[in-house]
């Protein structure tokens, strides 16, 4: 096997390319801003998040619902828990829960993946326990559609336009079907709040809900409500990571104006 | 075209229509051309992974070539089926940290050097405000830095910095108008040579029809 | 309700309608000899994919990755057809993969189709590898050597009895990478191909995706970008302008006029949709 493997590599690979150092250095000090807010996280020192727009859209779709006498759909994207915005959006569904039980407001959650039933159905039995009202938790309010995405998508038609939900909530991972779903609830009249990381969705989205959570907003909202330190450590650090780059490219653009090369030629990779 | 070509254009003319007949309304048609692409595109899969992938990977090698060694991989390839089980699920974890290990030590740095420093060295270019391109870079730079402020969640958007992130938000809509107005162009672009394949298949049935009645099998 | 609110909550099926007669007007004006011919403006983008074939040299080698499915066939087959032809025609030896899961068969019967057109032989003229799973190992495999993930090509044959693979050990001895994507593998050649060895690499991509490549193809991660239908029918004007293809060849040209009426359709539709919203929202206050 290993003679076979040394006939087959070509021989001219070093074992450290240092026309990638740059690469390194900045993978080193990315990694150390994540650790460091991640430590001060676990330490329970507090970390500074600014409230997300969305969050307030989301009360106000509840609350609405609430009004209305209608229930809440909550929609957590059609991919499994290994997706991180199947996992964002089950934080943000247990919050949605506890929303739904202090109100008394019915909740369907509709699910694509097997795996994510039960993680499903804990968030919202944990969110009626933190209201206080573990006993109205239905079982029922959490349904298993089917594994196929256009399957799964006209079941949550089906549901939008049988039970009339009065606020449509959809987070996580979507692809072809958002505008199909989000066009649906539209023609329903219900109010929607959106949120995925996938960016060919956002436009749908954009057009045809209330108010949607754009990308990277998805996470840190469910870092803001959940206060998982790995969560808000994570995104405190890539924040600082950003302002570092907001800072190189002001100060390299400078720079490069006035011809002085070194700075951008640093992080120039072969 | 003969009868055998003729019989699997007329099914995917057929299937078309089926599919179309969605924009009416849900009906069993649509849902057995659905059911049909699905099975059979996993089917298919299943084939080729079956003889591309896991024969020349997992049998030719090991039982045909000797190398025991692969019997490593295909053991911890194995082993992640048994997520399944309740009880054995804590043995998939050693899969998959292996898989994910390699993944991401694989992904990161290149992620990091394609999709960060390569942007940043290419945004970073010299402004003047003398000609259009050197302007068009002056608003380049602004652009990007006012979409950044928008993901920035460690300061309220308030003031100078708020409205940087509204003008953020702005360059976001102008952004997803583009992949909107691409998406539809995309699918037209799919709707367009459906009708195209109809309008190309009905001149051929009219044709092969023509030719049956004119052989006298066609009365 | 008003005019204005009217227009905002008009029946979709009164669009499907018009967009439909609109996709129809083309194909029965054709009918009645009335043919209309939109000639394309050819971007620089996809000028630069054409510029590249058509400045190599017979013998030189080419890797065409042809990494979509059929669902994806009606924008991307014509340019995969496109390039291909060139190819055939200038004796450019082509290699190919497929590493989209459903793609594979649907490749092998372009590329056969193809070849038969220009006599030309599997082996010598064109090798096809077929498709591996998880492609941007597979990618990093084929930048270093063939062999590692591809012992055999598509029909069984062992790489090493390809006249053609004798000298030909990666990727890196070939002259550039086309890819041809409806995917994240577009993606994978980026970071873990190009990215990675830094030899050559273009793209073409459905519309959908189109949007998101402009960012590599100014930074120079690649040097051309054929975008979706519309881009497929740039590349096919310039091969037959020279020559690589005749007009009765077309596929992606023969929808522009389709795609231009039904783009015309959706426009005025967004007007009027804007006009019911901001006279409404105008009338409310």
């Amino acid at each position: 096997m290993i003679s076979y493997f040394i006939l087959n590599i070509p021989s001219a690979i070093p074992w450290f390319d240092f026309n990638r150092i740059n690469v390194l250095i900045t993978l080193a000090v990315f990694f150390c801003f994540l650790l460091y807010f991640i430590g001060r996280a676990k330490k329970g020192k507090s970390l500074f998040i600014r409230r997300i727009a969305g969050l307030d859209a989301i009360e106000e779709a509840v609350g609405r619902a609430t009004e209305m006498g209608r229930p809440i759909l909550y929609i957590p994207g059609i991919e499994d828990m290994d997706n991180i915005q199947t996992v964002a959006s089950m934080i943000i569904l247990g919050n949605v829960a506890k929303m739904a039980a202090t109100y008394e407001t019915p909740l369907i959650v509709p699910i694509c993946r097997p795996f994510v039933v039960p993680v499903a159905e804990e968030s919202v039995q944990q969110g009626y326990l933190a209201a206080g009202k573990p006993d109205a938790y239905d079982k029922n309010s959490v349904r298993y559609i089917s594994d196929e995405q256009f399957a799964y998508t006209a079941g949550v038609n089906g549901i939008m336009l049988r039970e009339r939900p009065a606020a449509n909530l959809m987070f996580g991972s979507f692809f072809a079907e958002s505008l199909l779903m989000a066009e649906t609830g539209f023609s329903t009249g219900a109010i929607q709040v959106a949120g995925t990381a996938n960016i060919h969705q956002l436009p749908f989205f954009v057009v045809a809900c209330d108010y949607t959570i754009i990308g990277e907003e998805l996470y840190a909202v469910s870092a803001y409500l959940s206060k998982e330190p790995k969560l808000l450590g994570t995104l405190k650090g890539s924040d600082l990571a950003k302002l570092v780059i907001m800072i190189i490219l002001v100060l390299g653009a400078i720079l490069i104006t006035a011809n002085i090369l070194w700075f951008k030629n640093w992080f120039f990779v072969q | 075209m003969t009868l055998v070509e003729m019989i699997w254009t007329s099914s995917a003319a057929l299937l078309t229509l089926f599919t179309f007949s969605y924009l009416y309304k849900d009906n069993p048609f649509y849902k057995f051309a659905e059911h049909l692409v699905v099975g059979v595109s996993a089917g298919y899969f299943a084939i080729i992974l079956y003889y591309g992938s896991f024969v020349p990977k997992v049998i030719d090698t090991i039982f045909k070539q000797g190398w025991w060694y692969y019997s490593i991989p295909a053991a911890l390839g194995i082993l992640m089926w048994t997520r399944f089980s309740k009880k054995f699920s804590w043995i998939s974890r050693f899969s998959l940290a292996f898989y994910m290990g390699i993944a991401v030590g694989v992904s990161i740095p290149l992620t990091l050097q394609n999709y960060v420093l390569k942007h940043l060295v290419e945004t970073t270019r010299p402004i003047n405000f003398t000609s259009l391109n050197g302007i068009w870079q002056f608003l380049v730079v602004v652009f990007v830095f006012s979409t950044l402020t928008y993901f920035f969640f460690s300061r309220e958007h308030k003031g100078a910095f708020g409205v940087s992130a509204k003008l953020g938000i702005g360059v976001l809509m102008i952004a997803f108008g583009a992949g909107f107005g691409l998406t539809v162009m995309g699918r037209v672009s799919l709707l367009a040579e459906r009708v195209l394949f109809l309008k190309d298949y009905l001149v051929e049935l009219k044709y092969f029809l023509y030719m049956l009645f004119k052989y006298g099998i066609l009365l | 309700m008003g005019f204005y609110d009217r227009l905002m909550s008009l029946d979709r099926r009164w669009i499907y309608l018009f967009v439909a007669i609109a996709v129809v007007l083309p194909i029965l004006l054709e009918e009645f000899g009335i043919p209309i011919s939109i000639p394309p403006y050819v971007t620089p983008e996809a000028k630069s994919v054409y510029t590249f074939v058509h400045k190599l040299q017979p013998d030189d080698v080419l890797f065409l990755a042809i990494d979509y499915d059929p669902m994806a066939m009606a924008e991307l087959h014509p340019v995969a057809r496109a390039i291909l032809r060139q190819c055939f025609k200038k004796d450019v030896r082509v290699i190919i993969s497929a590493l989209s899961q459903n793609g594979p068969g649907m490749a092998e019967q372009l590329i056969s189709q193809t070849a038969k057109e220009y006599n030309k032989v599997n082996g010598i003229d064109y090798v096809y590898l077929g498709y591996k799973p998880y492609p941007g190992i597979v990618i990093m495999g084929m930048s270093q050597n063939f062999k590692l993930f591809f012992p055999k090509d598509y029909y069984g044959n062992p790489l090493e009895s390809l006249p053609m693979m004798r000298k030909i050990r990666s990727i890196q001895d070939t002259k550039g990478v086309i890819d041809v994507a409806a995917g994240m593998v577009a993606d994978y050649w980026i970071n873990d191909g190009a990215g990675r060895y830094n030899y050559p690499l273009a793209l073409a991509v459905t519309g959908v995706m189109a949007a998101d490549y402009y960012p590599f193809l100014n930074s120079g991660q690649i040097f051309g970008l054929v975008s979706g239908m519309k881009g497929a029918a740039e590349y096919e004007y310039l091969a037959e302008k020279d020559g690589y293809m005749k007009k009765e060849d077309f596929i992606a040209n023969r929808s522009m006029p389709i795609q231009t009426f039904a783009h015309v359709v959706v426009i005025l539709f967004i007007v009027i949709g804007n006009i019911g919203y901001f006279m409404s929202k105008r009338k409310k206050v």
